[in-house]
């Protein structure tokens, strides 16, 4: 496989994180959103790390994935707080 | 077809129909396994992409956090949106992935992204590379998504404990 290919699928899970978080109301959908622009990133960054045979790009995505770890994380108190309230 | 092939087809199929299930549905309990799917296929990839260590992240985070909020996303969300522009956004969203895409042909074109480059690692996985990279050029920003993953560890214990 080409790193091209790779390429394309971070950014169609880019695009389709990005139109969810756009168009979807509810809160639980644009944390869904948001994961997978969050997904997409990190995959370019594995396979351009991958492309271009240096490291950087995966050590970028371990730390994107921490970030992501922690929206989750974060939304998952907010969505539990507000259920609570309810 | 090689099985490197084969594992990209599989996964990819998933990840995109997964997304957009994901992020189409009504239902969220079938939007959230369809988030959890795609996450699990992007660990497939990233293992395609000799990066094994960022595979074994993904299913983690996906474990621990994921799970969680795909879980609460069958608790019904309060009720109280506006009228929206619908149309619009969705409209200039597509804007948004068009351009996108237009930039990626535009690299392609440019000779910017290597389009013949093999993914298969012969070098072994450098795990003391990774720890330098992390602990030197890169230690500020893997300092700042510590302390971020630590804040969020907080708030959600604080939101917890909250009656």
């Amino acid at each position: 496989m080409t790193t091209v290919a790779y390429l394309y699928l971070g950014a169609l899970l880019f695009a389709a994180g990005a139109l969810g978080t756009v168009i979807r109301r509810s809160a639980a959908a644009r944390l869904v959103g948001i994961e997978l622009m969050f997904a997409g990133a990190t995959l370019t960054f594995v396979a351009a790390s991958a492309g271009f045979h240096e490291l950087d790009g995966q050590v970028a995505a371990l730390l994107i994935i921490g970030v992501a770890g922690a929206q989750g994380l974060v939304g998952y108190s907010l969505i539990a707080t507000l259920a609570r309230s309810e | 077809m090689s099985v490197e092939q084969g594992v990209f087809a599989l996964a990819g199929a998933v990840c995109v129909v997964g997304s957009v299930v994901a992020v189409a549905h009504r239902d969220p309990r079938i939007a959230g396994a369809a988030l959890l799917l795609t996450l699990l296929a992007l660990g497939a990839l990233y293992a395609t992409l000799a990066a094994p260590l960022v595979a074994a992240l993904v299913l983690l985070v996906t474990l621990i956090a994921v799970v969680p909020l795909v879980v609460h996303l069958t608790v019904p969300a309060p009720r109280r949106h506006a009228a929206d522009g619908g149309p619009a956004h969705a409209g200039a969203a597509l804007l948004v992935a068009a351009a996108l895409l237009g930039l990626a042909l535009w690299a392609i074109a440019a000779g910017e992204l290597p389009l013949n480059v093999s993914l298969r690692s012969t070098d072994g996985y450098d795990l003391g590379g990774l720890y330098a990279l992390a602990a030197g050029r890169m230690g500020v920003a893997a300092l700042t998504v510590g302390a971020t993953v630590v804040a969020a560890v907080a708030t959600m214990r604080s939101a917890r404990r909250r009656p």
